[in-house]
């Protein structure tokens, strides 16, 4: 009886708006080795406005972003300069400062209007600098993504959206929910 | 022979887990620039007319248009200098290529792309083979793989071509039959420097070997040509091929099949709305 309070404690606490702010994006990208397909994703990831600087490790096909102070961030928005620049988004990790917050695996968080779902995380308090990594199509390989899919039974999972298998009194359906896991 | 061929081609396309890199001279591979980009390039081929005993020179100025992620064009205009008198603007070409199958991982890719071609030409047409830069009206349309992986590419081409009378009442003089063509190409790359990237600031380095092949559909008649190409990369943005192709094999006639190309290409990313 009191692991339910706890747990519906851990709900209320976590659809509460959160004190946090995305820091940094890490991101590997699939499908290059040259110089010169990595400065065309570095171009076109700068061309973001709200993205502030970007360091490449070319070695690597890896980009750190940072961003604009108190600057609206869309996720979706870096995948797809990925994508416009003709590569793909292998691993995408999101850096925040977080204080005190409830996550609860299989459910979802609103952090500064953006929704998150986590899966394959321990229901912990995570308090300072925290690394969601994105699990979502197009943020994962192809056989990850697949695989991936055990841990939910949620629909969201597979569309990106809220559906009916998501609390709509958070956000409506339709809004853009992250799959992530710490 | 030419079935033989093919299959090979094929195989070595789709079955062979090679390694390379894919800024092909003679051909272009199946990946497409980035989006809303803009590629210019200055081309230039000199080959040695061996029937009229004169350096043939042609001037190709070229624009890229990155489209959106699977699709770009190329506007190529073609200048030179027939019978090696005056350079004159006879000819232009517009082509265009959809990525339409991409498997991507860490450091390697595998895609697939279809192109088509259109050119024009208003030259007088003075060989049976098909040749669409600087010599030929008419269209071409193909499909082009490319396995790219860590610092080897390999690339491989299949298009048909059709050539129609050129402009200027130039007719193809070789018979209605011999109009239809199939090209087929090979290409292979590596990056040769540099051995560690740390910077864009860095020049790249790489060595290419291309198979250009053409049979003419009606009388059977083929060409294969093999071309080593050395590229340098500036800056990450700035391309320069110096490439000389040769003829190994050739029952289909060209007037000038040897001889040198240089590119000079310059990208400018995100320009375009």
């Amino acid at each position: 009886m009191k692991s339910k309070y706890w747990i519906v404690g851990i709900l209320i606490f976590a659809t509460l708006q959160l004190s946090a702010q995305i820091s940094k994006v890490n991101l590997q990208a699939s499908g290059l080795t040259c110089s010169m397909c990595s400065n065309a994703i570095n171009k076109s990831l700068k061309s973001i406005p709200f993205v502030e600087n970007v360091t490449a490790n070319i070695k690597n096909s890896s980009f750190e972003i940072t961003f604009r102070p108190n600057a609206s961030i869309e996720l979706d928005l870096i995948k797809k300069k990925v994508e416009d620049a003709g590569f793909f988004v292998a691993k995408f990790e999101v850096v925040l400062m977080v204080h005190s917050l409830a996550v609860s695996n299989d459910a979802h968080i609103d952090i500064n209007g953006t929704m998150f779902h986590f899966l394959h995380t321990d229901n912990k308090l995570v308090e300072g600098e925290t690394t969601f990594r994105v699990i979502d199509k197009g943020y994962v390989s192809a056989k990850e993504f697949r695989k991936n899919a055990v841990y939910t039974k949620m629909n969201c999972y597979k569309t990106g959206l809220m559906g009916s298998c998501c609390n709509t009194k958070i956000k409506s359906t339709g809004t853009r929910i992250y799959h992530v896991t710490i | 022979m030419k079935r033989i061929y093919i299959s090979f081609l094929l195989f070595i396309c789709t079955g062979f887990s090679s390694k390379a890199q894919e800024l092909f001279a003679f051909t272009e591979p199946a990946s497409n620039m980035a989006a809303r980009s803009l590629g210019l390039r200055l081309n230039s081929t000199i080959f040695k007319d061996k029937v009229l005993n004169y350096n043939s020179v042609h001037v190709l100025p070229e624009v890229m248009l990155g489209i959106s992620k699977k699709v770009m064009i190329h506007l190529e205009g073609v200048i030179s200098n027939q019978g090696g008198t005056v350079y004159i603007l006879d000819g232009a070409s517009v082509y265009a290529k959809y990525r339409f199958y991409s498997q991507d991982d860490i450091h390697s890719h595998f895609r697939i792309a279809l192109f088509g071609q259109f050119a024009w030409n208003n030259a007088v047409v003075h060989q049976p083979a098909i040749d669409f830069k600087g010599h030929n009206t008419g269209y071409e349309i193909g499909i082009v793989s490319t396995k790219l992986a860590n610092k080897i590419a390999i690339s491989s081409s299949v298009s048909l071509l059709h050539a129609m009378n050129n402009s200027n009442s130039n007719t193809f003089i070789y018979g209605d039959k011999s109009r239809n063509a199939i090209n087929y190409t090979l290409s292979v790359g590596k990056l040769l420097l540099p051995k560690e990237y740390v910077s864009y600031n860095q020049v790249n380095v790489n060595g290419m070997l291309e198979f250009l092949c053409q049979s003419n559909l009606y009388s059977g008649k083929t060409f294969i040509d093999m071309a080593p190409v050395i590229q340098f990369i500036i800056k990450s943005k700035i391309r320069f091929d110096l490439g000389y192709k040769y003829s190994v094999s050739n029952t289909l006639e060209r007037s000038a099949p040897n001889g040198l190309l240089f590119r000079f290409e310059y990208n400018l990313f995100n320009v375009l709305k």
